[in-house]
């Protein structure tokens, strides 16, 4: 033993050294954040929502795919609560008699041919600050959770279990500890869950559940079977019964159960069967009379299994389904058609919380966000702060700043700046494309033109300026079979052919002339398995042919930049094609990737950038219950694959994305998160800073600004902005102590900004910073000793010392590429104008940074450079350096001589007041002449700003404000203005000059009578002192920033 | 080569074992004050000056300055365009002078910020000495802050303040700590990050203070330049100005 311990302190220290080549991790790229850009204008899928009526104000909602939010505001504003766990809500329960305590069962249940997957059910006890798994992890899907009011140990979790495969953590279990352990206490078999339950209010005992046999592939869906049926329970779970007298004796689909809270004897069921209908029983489910099957009462029971009485009348009933309509009569007719919420409201109705109080308020969750109705659902208030959108697919265009383009899930396609002064907000976005969304492109040749589409490869071309849409699919020929497009078709612009684009059916379609025309240049790529193309006779028991199950697809398109003869494409039936003649002749290569099974859905194939042998392919099983991520490349046109997924990749896989400028550099989206590799694909981390384990169904790399744009289904769009630092991180990086890592030149924006007092229901990106940023790498974090980064221009002098970064891995410093601010004299208020509180834009060129870490000085350089959109010339811009900097002189040259006659003024009233007779009136008049020099120089009248003086200071201040704002030419009148301040400032100052000429008299006067001599402050002594730079520029950002800085 | 792998498990585990000992709560703390400088000499000290700067990021920036003395005072002075707003604490009364638009006289802090003022007043910090103070700490296990471990302490203080403190399992310092606050009535969580520790006559103090907002993108720093250890520094400072009685100066006639 003893040995065995020397032998391992032997190998210690070389072992550390080993383990010093630093792997790649999540922290490692903590210094790089993801940036939300929303959007919230539109919503995502919402699937819960739960609040109390005793905190009406604190709600807690639940996103399809894009996690748990919590307002304690009634709604104005929400926060991101869920952000370590499965982003994927079915359900949420807050524990009416201890509200700190919430439910939250991850895994949608309205099981779309989209739905994501969850990971069981989630605990928090402190009002949704940390969250615990409390079990049931291989449930994945969850219908909703029912807690016993008098026993708050005591919880039914409705599962409804694996959507795509058979499975048997599914039915309704019970704990009666909290979550610690489970029983399983309703339970059919492997292909039957829970669709919905509800306890009685006044008896948990009692409790109703419907069950649902069903299962999902990935060309068919089956609602209903032997399984589904409504069952009781009256013992708290224990035993159940089987609800029928009354109800259909067909085979039933999917059940939704509600009892009325004021009246828990009547129970009403939705109840999907050849006829669905609404049910309802007066006597605890033991009988059941049909009362109604229209429309919105039918539409849809596998995706609008849902039923909600009001909590005060229990004739009330409400049906969330394509709209929310309500019954006032039990149920026997239902008020408003589908049309009758006109276009306010989004369709597609999945949760609705009333205010158990006032039954007048309440909150509806749809797949395009969260309403609130103040009048019973007569009109509704969008709370568009959520940014829970569900992207398929984003692209960008070449503006400046650039677009960002996406389609989503049944909100259709939307367009918005990359960034925008004072951040991109609710107002940029604009909806281009109705439907669902999915694949956008912006014509390289026209930025007029964006070719966007909706469900089943509906494909449009847009013209932006005036909204004009021509709709520009093909059809097959009279020879061809029907084109078949998969639900989410995929649109390609060649990266190397300006203007020509590739759609996919079953063939692959070229046009060069926008759309206009179509050549086929292929063969059907896919397996064409007539077996596999019924998607008419999907749905089970009530057929459900929304193109959702369209199969035997094209659905990813690569082409080569190094050839664009070589074409990839990728089919939803597991084929990866090859051409490379342009399409004249193609080669399945599937059969060379090892290790997925056949026909696994092709989900993204990418062609390198540097080599056109090399391709990546992402493969997706999920659709058959496999949920392993598959990573493939290619370095030999498809003949051989390697796989590239390893351990530390979770979820499985929709995108893979080779760096633009490094080949190591890769991205990896997944459906629980997204992932980076800098060598190649050997070891991935999970980016995580400001980014949630969220599906990433598409990643883009900005051509010419090297931003990551990230495309998430759930959580709207992020930007990584500027991902040079990572395209430096590599194993040599990654083993020193200390690394710059480049960054791309910093752009000296023209300063803009937008002011908007929209209030806080709304939600912003946040503005980006003007700053030029500094990356670099340390392996360890710096604790102990002196760090810092300074900034030197090209003569070597010091411009600004800012605070290092300390973190292991990336670090970012952001410089705001300015000199310190000016000096000022202190006045009755701040001076607020344009660029006052600012010093000079620092000019364009190079710079020198130098990090300073203990007794080690590492340096690198960066640069500066103009924006590209600026009108002004070369002159201009030197006219403008040469005026801001004269004033910001003058400023200098000022500020001194004001504290000049300030001090000297303070210590000749000083010493006047302890002399007497003619010295005293002498000495008397030398401080009131200063004093009236004082007063020109500064506002010193009561009121503050709104007092309006304006002195010297407040004249040069504005002034300089003003011109430093702008970084062209400055107006004749400001440049007038200049020498009319200057001319001022010498007057002044001679005055003063002239009074300083008693000042021998004075000191031997006042050393005649044993006083101090006064004093003129010298220049010397007065640069010690620092006037505070301060980068706010208008009242209200003061005001922000001083907030702020309150303790 | 399976031999080798296996050893370089074992000593794996060993480090990490030896980096996350399982220590108590006091035995972290007692760990914390040894490697900021032992409690004698901490005992010792009566007063203390830091001054320096503060950036806010874009390039705004003030020079600051910040004192404490026993028991209880602090003040906080910083400076922008020539003019100097004050935040102060004397044991009892907390008030700020925010003379930025014109307002000359000093003003009381409301209650809820009092609480935080008096916590950050607390010259020796409120893990010292916690159990007398009436405050409680718990260890809440071990935790990775941005890839460094650290333990993770929840403060909760007699007036109910909570907070969590992350000390490095290496050099057992603080590397973060965690706080919920009200302001304006409003719980705002935000993060502080410590670092650039600089010995000071024996004394550890962080030079590097980062306060922003819990999720923000960036917030404020305080960069410490100079420490004064036991400044004479009357009590005074600290003390609510009168307001000023004096008329001001007639305006002259435009």
């Amino acid at each position: 033993m003893r040995k065995t311990f020397a032998l391992l302190s032997l190998l210690t220290l070389p072992l550390f050294a080993a383990d010093d080549s630093a792997k790649l991790d999540s922290s490692t790229l903590g210094g790089l954040r993801a940036r939300s850009i929303g959007p919230a204008v539109m919503g995502g899928r919402i699937a819960a929502i739960d609040a109390t009526a005793d905190s009406p104000s604190t709600i807690y909602v639940g996103a399809a795919s894009g996690g748990v939010w919590k307002s304690t505001d009634g709604g104005t504003s929400f926060k991101p609560v869920f952000d370590e766990h499965t982003q994927s809500i079915g359900a949420i329960a807050i524990d009416k008699a201890n509200p700190s305590t919430v439910w939250a069962g991850t895994g949608e249940s309205c099981v779309r041919n989209s739905v994501s997957v969850g990971t069981g059910v989630y605990k928090t006890t402190d009002a949704g600050s940390t969250w615990t798994n409390a079990g049931l992890a291989g449930s994945e899907h969850i219908a909703g959770i029912a807690i016993d009011p008098k026993k708050s140990d005591t919880v039914f979790v409705c599962a409804t279990g694996h959507a795509w495969n058979a499975n048997e953590e599914r039915g309704v279990f019970r704990t009666d500890d909290g979550g610690k352990t489970w029983k399983k206490v309703l339970y059919v078999d492997a292909n039957t869950g829970c669709s919905d339950i509800s306890m009685d209010p006044g008896d948990s005992s009692i409790l109703y559940a419907g069950m649902w046999d069903f299962r999902r592939q990935p060309d068919n869906f089956r609602s209903g079977g032997p399984g589904s049926a409504l069952y009781r329970s009256k013992d708290g779970g224990e035993t159940w019964h089987k609800l029928t007298n009354g109800l259909p004796k067909t085979t039933l689909g999917r059940i939704a159960v509600a009892v009325a809270p004021s009246r828990p004897s009547t129970v009403y069921a939705v109840v999907e069967s050849k006829n669905t209908a609404l049910y309802r029983s007066d006597d605890l489910g033991e009988h059941w009379q049909e009362m109604n099957n229209s429309f919105n009462v039918q539409v849809r029971p596998f995706y609008f299994a849902h039923v909600v009485v009001d909590p005060t009348n229990h004739m009330r009933v409400y049906k969330p389904g394509y709209s929310l309509t309500f019954s006032d009569d039990g149920g026997k007719t239902f008020s408003g058609s589908i049309m009758s919420m006109g276009g306010a409201v989004h369709p597609d109705h999945h949760a609705l919380w009333i205010n158990p109080k006032d039954p007048n308020v309440m909150f509806a969750g749809t797949d395009g966000g969260v309403y609130q109705s103040f009048d019973k659902a007569q009109r509704w208030r969008f709370l568009n702060v959520l940014p829970v959108s569900q992207f398929y697919h984003v692209n960008y265009d070449m503006a400046m700043p650039y677009n960002v383009y996406g389609g989503l899930q049944d909100n259709g396609t939307w367009m918005a700046p990359s960034q925008f002064p004072g951040g991109v907000s609710n107002h940029h976005w604009r909806p281009i494309g109705g439907g669902d969304g999915f694949a956008v492109v912006a014509d390289p040749n026209d930025e007029d033109t964006v070719y966007v589409e909706s469900q089943g490869g509906r494909i449009v071309r847009f013209r932006r300026s005036t909204g004009e849409n021509k709709e520009i699919y093909p059809f097959a020929k009279q020879d061809e079979s029907k084109l078949r497009f998969n639900w989410n078709t995929p649109i390609y612009a060649s990266p190397t052919q300006k203007g020509t684009i590739y759609i996919g059916s079953q063939y692959l379609m070229r046009s060069r002339d926008r759309g206009d025309s179509w050549e086929r240049i292929s063969p059907d790529l896919t397996t064409n398995d007539p077996s596999r193309q019924k998607q008419m006779e999907s749905g089970g028991v009530s057929v459900d042919n929304s193109s959702a199950e369209n199969y035997t697809t094209i659905i990813t398109i690569s082409e080569s930049v190094k050839n664009a003869n070589v074409i990839w494409v990728g089919t939803d039936d597991g084929n990866v094609q090859l051409t490379r003649d342009g399409g004249k002749t193609w080669t399945n290569v599937a059969a060379n990737v090892k290790g997925v099974p056949p026909r696994t859905w092709v989900s993204r194939v990418e062609a390198s950038h540097f080599d056109e042998n090399t391709a990546y392919a992402t493969f997706d099983g999920h659709r058959t219950g496999d949920m392993k991520p598959y990573v493939h490349r290619t370095r030999d046109g498809g003949k051989t694959w390697e796989a590239l997924a390893t351990a530390d990749v979770k979820g499985f896989a929709h995108v893979v994305r080779e760096d633009l400028v490094n080949r190591d550099l890769l991205f990896l989206g997944t459906e629980l998160g997204l992932y980076l590799s800098v060598d190649g694909g050997k070891n991935w981390a999970q980016f995580k800073e400001n980014f949630p384990p969220v599906p990433v169904n598409d990643v883009k790399i900005h051509q010419r600004d090297g931003d990551a744009i990230i495309g998430t289904h759930g959580r709207g769009i992020y930007i990584i902005d500027d991902i040079t630092p990572l395209r430096a991180l590599n194993s040599e990086t990654l083993s020193k102590d200390v690394a710059f890592l480049a960054s791309r030149p910093s752009k000296l924006n023209i300063p803009a900004f937008e002011g908007r007092m929209e209030g806080d229901d709304l939600y912003s990106s946040g503005a980006l910073d003007d700053v030029a940023s500094i990356s670099y790498y340390l392996k360890k974090r710096h604790v102990i000793g002196d760090s810092k980064i300074e900034i030197y221009d090209a003569d070597g002098k010091l411009l600004q010392t800012l605070t290092a970064g300390k973190r292991r891995g990336i670090n970012r410093v952001d410089w705001a590429m300015r000199m310190k601010a000016p000096k000022m004299p202190a006045g009755s208020s701040l001076v607020f104008s344009g660029g006052a509180f600012y010093g000079p834009r620092a000019a364009e060129g190079k710079y020198t940074v130098k990090l300073i870490k203990g007794k080690e000085t590492y340096a690198t350089t960066l640069e500066l450079v103009p924006d590209p959109r600026a009108t002004y010339t070369a002159e201009d811009r030197t006219l403008q350096q040469k005026t801001v900097r004269r004033l910001y002189d003058m400023l200098a040259d000022f500020t001194f001589l004001t504290e000049r006659v300030r001090t000297l003024r303070d210590q000749a009233n000083a010493r006047a007041g302890k002399l007497s007779g003619g010295d005293k009136k002498r000495l008397g008049d030398f401080a009131t002449k200063l004093d009236t020099t004082y007063r020109n120089l500064v506002a010193t009248r009561e009121g503050g700003w709104l007092s309006g003086e304006e002195q010297l200071r407040e004249r040069i201040g504005a002034l300089y404000g003003a011109v430093n704002s702008y970084d062209g030419r400055p107006t004749d009148s400001q440049i007038g203005e200049a020498d009319v301040v200057a001319a001022e400032l010498a007057k002044q100052q001679t005055a003063f000059d002239s009074a300083t000429k008693e000042l021998a008299q004075i000191n031997r006067t006042l050393s005649s009578r044993k006083l101090e001599t006064l004093t003129l402050l010298t220049r010397e002594e007065w640069e010690k002192k620092e006037s505070g730079v301060v980068g706010a520029t208008s009242k209200g950002q003061f005001r922000e920033m001083i907030s702020r800085w309150l303790w | 080569m399976r031999k080798r792998s296996f050893v370089t498990l074992a000593v794996a585990l060993l480090f990490a074992v030896s980096a996350f000992a399982d220590l108590t709560v006091d035995e972290i703390l007692a760990k914390n004050f040894e490697a900021r400088g032992g409690a004698d000499k901490w005992k010792a000290l009566q007063s203390m000056r830091f001054t320096g700067k503060m950036s806010m990021g874009g390039g705004m920036e003030a020079p600051i300055s910040m004192t404490k003395k026993r028991p209880e005072m602090m003040r906080l002075d910083f400076t922008i365009q020539g003019m100097t707003g004050t935040q102060a604490y004397d044991g009892t009364t907390g008030w700020m002078l925010m003379p930025f638009l014109g307002k000359k006289d000093a003003e009381p802090v409301s209650a809820d910020m009092l609480k935080e003022v008096k916590l950050q007043a607390d010259f020796d910090g409120p893990t010292w000495d916690y159990k007398t103070k009436g405050h409680t700490i718990e260890l809440l296990g071990k935790a990775d802050i941005e890839g460094t471990p650290a333990y993770k302490l929840k403060l909760v203080t007699k007036e109910g303040i909570e907070s969590v403190i992350y000390i490095d399992a290496e050099n057992f310092l603080e590397i973060k700590a965690e706080s919920k606050a009200k302001v304006q009535g409003q719980e705002v969580e935000s993060e502080t990050t410590f670092g650039n520790y600089q010995e000071v006559d024996g004394l550890l103090f962080p030079f590097s203070i980062e306060m922003k907002p819990k999720g923000a993108p960036t917030g404020q720093s305080i960069t410490i330049e100079k420490v004064e250890l036991n400044p004479t520094i009357a009590d005074d400072t600290f003390k609510m100005p009168v307001k000023k009685a004096e008329a001001a100066p007639a305006a002259p006639k435009q």
